[in-house]
This record gives C-alpha cells, sequence and structure tokens, in this order.
C-alpha cells in the first residue's frame, strides 16, 4: 500500500512539473509581456529597465528555474492590472468557488443518489420514468439558459431568492442548483445502474432470505456497495467544478476562480492565467491521487492487488 | 458505510465553515448601488493613466476632482481652479486655486499637486500636451501658470478632457508609489475610496467635505454584473439601483415594466469601424470602393432598432454631433447591391476573406450584426471580442490587423477625436493621409476661430470622401434606473454616459 502511495504522489508531482514547464513555455510563445506591462506611451529605456527587472534579459534556461523555484515557494508574481500578489487573487477567488463547489457537489449527491436508488428500486415505475426525465433534461439544458429562467422565476417573479452576486445561503441557491443540475442527472444514472447490477447479486438475495428489511437490504448491503463508482465521480465532479463553473459564475456574477481565468484572459493578464491554470491542474492531480487512495481503501479487493 | 458518513461529515462541516465565512450582502441606508457591465480596472483609479475613452471618468467623478471639468449645463466648469485667464498672444494660461479645498486625508489642493499632476501625466493626451507645453509654473500656492511653444487654441480642450487637469496629491502619491496609489487612491472628489474588488465591486463614501457640496448619499457601489439580463433581474430585485447596458428585447422589457424607467442617453459615444489595412497597397481595403462597398452593406437602422431601440443617432461621422467644429457628412445607406457592386468593381465579385473583426466585448452586440451585413455581403470577416481594457491597449499598439470597431465617448471637440483617431501620431491611428494630417497642423496654430472651423470640416470631408472609416453611429446608451433613486445623474452632464456629479445623484425619501 505504502509503496503504491508513494508511486502515485512522485507520479502526481511530476505531471505538475510537466504543466508548470508547459505554462512556462507557452506563454512566452505568446509574446514579449514586456508588451503587456507598460503603458502605449513607454520609451525604449522603459522597456530595457523592465525587462531587466524581470529577468526577462536572462538566458531561457535560468528564466526556467526562476520560474520553477518562486511556484514552488508560491510566488506567482503581481497581477498586471491591479500589481497586486496573484496569489492574493487566487485566494480571493477560490473560496468563492469552493463555497459554490461544495454546495453544488452537496445537492448533486442529495438529489441525485436517492432518485438513483429508488429509480433503479422501482424501475419501469411512474417514479423511474419521473427521474429518468429529469436526469434527461438535467443533460440536455444548457446552463446558462437553465442559470438565466431560475434567475427569472425565483428572482423576479416569485422574488424569493437573489438574483446574482455572493452574499449568504440565499446566494447560494440558484447557482450551485444551476452547476449542481446536470452532475446530480449524472449521478442518478449512475446510481441506478450500479444499483441495478448490485440488486441483482447473490449476496443481497441472501440478505433478503435471511429476513432483513428491504431498507436495510438497499441503504446498507446494496447502496455500499453500490456507491463506490458514485464517490469517485462526485469527487472528480467536485475538482472541475473548481475550474468549470465559468458560466455559472458569469451568469450570477459569483466572483470565483473560472471568471477571473476568464476574465484574466480577456485581459491578457498573464501571470493570474498561469496561475490559474496551475492552481486548477494541481487540484485536479490532487483530486485524481485522492479518489485512487480512496479506491484502495474502500475496496479491499484493489488494495489487495496493487499491494 | 463509515467511510461515508465520515466523508458526509467533512462535508458537512466545511460546507457550515464556509456558508459561515461568507459576508452578509444586506443594504444599508444612504447606499446607491449600480450594476456595470464591464470590470472596473485600477489603472482608471488614476488620472495619469486616462485614456482615450469615456469609462475612465466612471471612477475619476467620484475619486477625484479637476481644475476645470464638464458639468451639469457647463462643458467648461470651474472645478478646482475657481478662475482662469488666457494670454491675449495664446501663449500663457494662468489658473486661480479654490481656496480651503483638501483631498481625502486632509492636505490642502496646492499649486504643487497641479504641477506634478501634469508632469505625471502619461494618458491619451501625452503626446500633444507634452510637445506644446513648454513650461509650468507656480508662482505661489494658488497659482499655476501653463506657458505654452505656441499659441494652442485647443489647449484647454485637451488639458481638461483627457485627464490631464485632474489633480492627484504629490506627497501622498511619492510616498506610496503609482502602484500604492492604485490599490489605495486618495483625490479630491466627493467620494472616499473604500475597498475595491477586482472582477466584483468598488466601494465608495461620501466625503463630506468636498467643496461644492456634501453628497447625499452616503455610500456608492459600483458591482460589475457582466450578465445583460442579471443587471436587469438585479434591478427588478431592487439588488442594484441603476443598470448600465440594457440593449434589445431586455431594454423593451425594462420599459414595460412598472416601477422602472428606461433612460435612454445620446451621449457623444460614437462607433465606426476602422479598416487598419487601408495604407498596405496589397489589401483589399486599399481600394476606396471596398471600404465603401462595407459602408453600404450595414443596415444602421435596422440594428438601432434591434439593438437601442431606435435611440441611437445615425450622423455618419466619429464625431459627435454636438461636438464644436462637426461637419455633417452625407450617408452611404443601407444598399447591398450596391455593396456588391463595388466589390465586382473592385475585382472582388466573390468578395473575399478579410480576417477578423476585434471590437471591445462590451459593445459585441453591435459588432454581432455588422459582422453579420459584411459577411452577406461576401466580406467574410470573424468577431474578435476582446475586454474593453485589453482592447484598447490593443488598439493603441497597433496589435489588431484586420478591422476594428472603434468607438469613443471622450470629452473633447472635433480636434481632439480627429487628433486621437485619424491624424499621424494619434493614439489609435494606425496609418493616415499627408492631406488630413497637413491641414490638422495647420488648424493646430489657427488662432481665427472661422478659419480654424473651415479647417476642421475639410478634415471631416475628405474622411468622408476617403472612407476612412464606416461610421456606424452616435450610440444611445440605454439603463434602468429602480424606484428609489430621485436622481440618477445619468444625462444630466451632456454628452456624457454615466451617472455623475456623484454628488448630484439622490435618493427618494423615505
Amino acid at each position: 500500500m505504502w509503496r503504491f502511495l508513494v508511486g502515485r504522489v512522485l507520479q502526481t508531482l511530476l505531471s505538475l512539473l510537466v504543466v508548470v514547464s508547459i505554462v512556462f513555455f507557452l506563454t512566452r510563445l505568446s509574446g514579449n509581456p514586456i508588451h503587456l506591462l507598460l503603458d502605449v506611451n513607454a520609451t525604449e529605456r522603459d522597456q530595457e529597465i523592465l525587462t531587466h527587472h524581470l529577468g526577462l534579459d536572462r538566458p531561457l534556461p535560468v528564466q526556467y528555474g526562476l520560474y520553477v523555484k518562486n511556484v514552488a515557494l508560491g510566488d506567482f508574481g503581481n497581477s498586471i492590472l491591479t500589481r497586486r500578489p496573484v496569489t492574493e487573487h487566487i485566494w480571493e477567488r477560490l473560496s468563492a468557488t469552493v463555497e459554490l463547489g461544495l454546495v453544488a457537489m452537496v445537492m448533486s449527491v442529495l438529489i441525485g443518489v436517492p432518485l438513483g436508488v429508488y429509480s433503479a428500486v422501482r424501475r419501469g415505475s411512474l417514479l423511474d420514468s419521473g427521474a429518468r426525465i429529469f436526469a434527461v433534461l438535467g443533460q440536455s439544458m444548457p446552463t446558462f439558459w437553465l442559470g438565466l429562467m431560475l434567475i427569472l422565476f425565483f428572482g423576479v417573479i416569485l422574488g424569493v431568492l437573489p438574483a446574482g452576486g455572493r452574499g449568504g445561503i440565499t446566494h447560494l441557491i440558484l447557482p450551485a442548483f444551476t452547476l449542481g443540475y446536470f452532475t446530480s442527472a449524472a449521478i442518478l444514472r449512475l446510481t441506478r445502474s450500479a444499483m441495478l447490477e448490485v440488486l441483482g447479486s447473490d449476496y443481497i438475495k441472501f440478505a433478503r432470505l435471511k429476513g432483513l428489511h428491504e431498507q436495510v437490504v438497499l441503504w446498507k448491503h446494496g447502496l455500499k456497495n453500490a456507491l463506490l463508482p458514485v464517490v469517485t465521480f462526485a469527487v472528480m465532479l467536485f475538482v472541475q467544478f473548481l475550474g468549470g463553473a465559468v458560466v455559472t459564475e458569469t451568469v450570477f456574477a459569483w466572483p470565483g476562480l473560472g471568471r477571473l481565468i476568464l476574465e484574466s484572459i480577456t485581459t491578457r493578464d498573464y501571470p493570474i492565467v498561469q496561475a490559474g491554470v496551475l492552481v486548477l491542474s494541481a487540484l485536479y492531480l490532487t483530486g485524481n491521487l485522492l479518489v485512487d487512495v480512496l479506491y484502495s481503501y474502500l475496496n479491499p479487493r484493489i488494495r489487495r492487488a496493487r499491494a | 458505510m463509515k467511510t461515508v458518513r465520515g466523508l458526509s461529515t467533512t462535508v458537512l462541516i466545511l460546507l457550515t465553515l464556509s456558508l459561515g465565512a461568507a459576508p452578509s450582502d444586506a443594504a444599508p441606508e444612504g447606499q446607491m448601488t449600480w450594476a456595470v457591465h464591464i470590470s472596473l480596472a485600477p489603472t482608471w483609479f488614476d488620472p495619469a493613466e486616462t485614456s482615450g475613452i469615456i469609462t475612465p471618468f466612471m471612477v475619476l467623478y467620484a475619486l477625484h476632482d479637476a481644475l476645470v471639468k464638464p458639468m451639469p449645463g457647463n462643458p467648461t466648469a470651474p472645478g478646482l481652479a475657481e478662475s482662469w485667464t488666457a494670454s491675449p498672444d495664446g501663449l500663457v494660461y494662468e489658473f486661480v486655486l479654490r481656496k480651503g479645498v483638501r483631498f481625502h486625508n486632509g492636505e490642502p489642493v496646492t499649486a504643487e499637486d497641479v504641477k506634478f499632476s501634469f508632469e505625471r501625466y502619461r494618458g491619451a493626451a501625452y503626446k500633444p500636451l507634452k510637445e506644446s507645453v513648454a513650461a509650468i509654473e507656480t508662482p505661489d500656492p494658488s497659482r499655476v501658470r501653463i506657458r505654452l511653444k505656441r499659441p494652442w487654441p485647443d489647449f484647454m480642450t485637451f488639458y481638461m478632457t483627457a485627464g490631464a487637469s485632474w489633480i492627484v496629491p504629490k506627497k501622498y502619491v511619492e510616498k506610496v508609489g503609482d502602484e500604492g496609489f492604485k490599490k489605495a487612491p486618495i483625490g479630491a472628489g466627493p467620494y472616499k475610496f473604500v475597498s475595491f474588488t477586482p472582477g466584483v465591486e468598488l466601494v465608495l463614501e461620501a466625503f463630506d467635505q468636498y467643496w461644492r457640496k456634501p453628497p447625499s448619499v452616503k455610500r456608492l457601489v459600483l458591482r460589475a454584473i457582466p450578465d445583460e439580463a442579471t443587471r436587469l433581474a438585479a434591478l427588478k430585485r431592487g439588488e442594484v439601483d441603476i443598470a448600465y447596458a440594457i440593449r434589445g428585447a431586455l431594454a423593451e422589457d425594462l420599459r414595460r415594466t412598472p416601477g422602472l424607467t428606461l433612460k435612454p442617453n445620446v451621449g457623444q459615444a460614437t462607433f465606426w469601424v476602422y479598416f487598419t489595412d487601408q495604407w498596405d497597397p496589397r489589401s483589399p481595403w486599399h481600394d476606396r470602393r471596398v471600404r465603401l462597398a462595407a459602408s453600404y452593406a450595414i443596415d444602421r437602422q435596422a440594428i438601432n432598432q434591434a439593438e437601442t431601440l431606435g435611440y441611437s443617432k445615425i450622423t455618419w461621422s466619429i464625431i459627435p454631433s454636438s461636438f464644436e467644429f462637426y461637419w455633417q457628412p452625407p450617408g452611404h445607406a443601407y444598399d447591398p447591391i450596391k455593396a456588391k457592386q463595388l466589390l465586382t468593381e473592385a475585382g472582388y465579385p466573390n468578395g473575399f476573406g478579410a480576417g477578423d473583426y476585434f471590437c471591445d466585448a462590451a459593445i459585441s452586440n453591435v459588432g454581432e450584426p455588422v459582422v453579420n451585413y459584411l459577411n452577406a455581403a461576401g466580406i467574410r470577416v470573424k468577431l474578435r471580442p476582446i475586454e474593453r481594457a485589453a482592447f484598447f491597449k490593443g488598439y493603441a499598439e497597433k496589435k489588431f490587423k484586420g478591422l476594428i470597431q472603434g468607438g469613443s465617448g471622450a470629452f473633447g471637440n472635433a480636434a481632439t477625436r480627429i487628433e486621437a483617431f485619424v491624424a499621424a501620431g494619434g493614439t489609435y491611428v494606425y496609418g493616415s493621409y499627408a492631406d488630413i494630417d497637413g491641414l490638422f497642423l495647420e488648424q493646430a496654430t489657427e488662432l481665427d476661430p472661422k478659419r480654424r472651423e473651415a479647417t476642421l470640416h475639410r478634415i471631416q470631408q475628405l474622411i468622408h470622401d476617403k472612407v476612412l472609416v464606416a461610421p456606424i453611429w452616435l450610440n444611445a446608451g440605454i439603463s434602468g434606473v429602480g424606484p428609489r433613486v430621485e436622481e440618477s445623474g445619468i444625462g444630466v452632464i451632456a454628452g456624457y454616459a454615466f451617472s455623475a456629479p456623484y454628488e448630484d445623484v439622490k435618493l427618494k425619501a423615505k
């Protein structure tokens, strides 16, 4: 187990180094950052001073070494637009994104899992059909349209929820549902198919023969085994929410990391784009690592095979 | 099961902590909130970096004050200068500063601050100002004297409208540096800086010692809401009091909503299509007929009805009709057959690939239909919307190739607009014509107003004849105003697109 764990951590670190390198070289390919940093009326002397100050007059391998060192120390430089440290921007926005992502994930699981279980148990029933329609709608509706419809209905017509911005728990409901609906539909389908497989297995039949209460059979013996792929999916889902919520964040004026990266791309604030991409990659890789570890922990067969 | 339960508990704890940390959004009394359509940039906190567009004034009118600035009913109203005089030879301008005026940190506004602000200025009018000003003198703390190298009839226009006359505190800027100033700006305007969260909001608080009068509203919040439908929803819910840039079907909806007021404001923002390659003999745009075809291909009236409910004015010029020295050009009314015919005559019967059409993302609603009309005529272009600050930076640095949807709502007169967008050396000029440049230099030193007007009219005629640009329209900004607002400040200063002066905005009494 330990060998497996150390191996996965090393793989993750190596992947991160590859991402750091790609980000560094792609940024250099996209043009001279001096032209972005300096004012329109800057003189050649101004350019020379800034080039030297940023170390851009040094050989590329030296620049690369310095960049990797700074990234390792958590120093991503300053934003071009605000001149504030990039880490401050990332932290401000990451907290908003984590907040939204967590609530969206919890919503997805709370909606998707019970519906998936009941849909499997009452296969072919009205409830099953309803759940499947719910899933198809969730996976086919564009996020921006759903978000706007929710704002119109709950914000404007009923007037019970705010239209946008970050504030108390009421501000979270609509964006979290918008973000989570698509994935709750996916979780529903995943839970349903996993439950259908589990419910047909011998140990479930045996549990029923033993005379166990149906709810115990379903939730304790059935769901526990069916949840394995769902847990994996939910963790990866959360990581995807962190970077992939741009549309939801824009519609709801939610000050998250995805919107920050998008805004920084349009304003060509490259230090933020670089740092954002790196942070998201790091989170994604860490999520992958966690899923692997969790999987091994939850499934003894995998643990034994890897050992 | 234990694992799942453990995971759920952790998630719930994290959720509770995260929700607990979220700030409350309850609106306090005396707060007016704007839903703005663009992300505010810290560069707009510093008058020294004012570019040739109107957007920075959204912040400048709150945080800072100028010697002279456009105000309600007076385009050259005394501000920090209570009076000024020009010598008969037009070479010396002397300003007398208003007594007892202070910056937000309590320091008095002095002649040294005026001199310092001018010397550090590097905005859109940097070049003409630096080339024309011989010296700036401070005979005493309340008097500033600006000596010109040669008579320049537009000195006041350039000095006043491009940010150079907006005053920052010398001691404070020297202490904190340029970057420190943008993080915590201090000015002499009616509102003090409280906080700025990039991409989220700017919060300002009333400066009760403001010389003109204490502001009526205690707290102003400029909140970035990028999505137009969300801005309107926020206005309908009362989360914001004023929403900028509501267009098309949403503007219709706004007009129909009881309690909300539609505020169309025909300002001084003109939009146009700029042909960056017209000076390249190998480019199709080098041929005047191709540029003319592009102009005929655009149905401006239809776009106007759809996007600004017909409130915009089709004036066929990059210069607003309200500006001094404006000349009314004849138009190129929509004629797709003529456009095709001109393209055929120019050797492009099947049209041609014209590359990219760059535009400010906030105005892509105009860019999209223009691109569609151009494509319909056979001029195949692809829309490239870019966020405002980056768009103008790229435009000024001549980074774009193909077509640019130019636009400016900056204050000034015909000469200032021509200087920035047409004449050689202008911030946004990719190329120029010798005859226009010659006339522009000629008018710049012409002291006789009649002769100067004739020259500026001739320049505008040449711009039209050469089809240097395809003008779109003089834009009507459409804003929505909520029921709590007594005075929004929109349209109060002639030609200005946003709310101002902020000390005049008012909420209704409860």
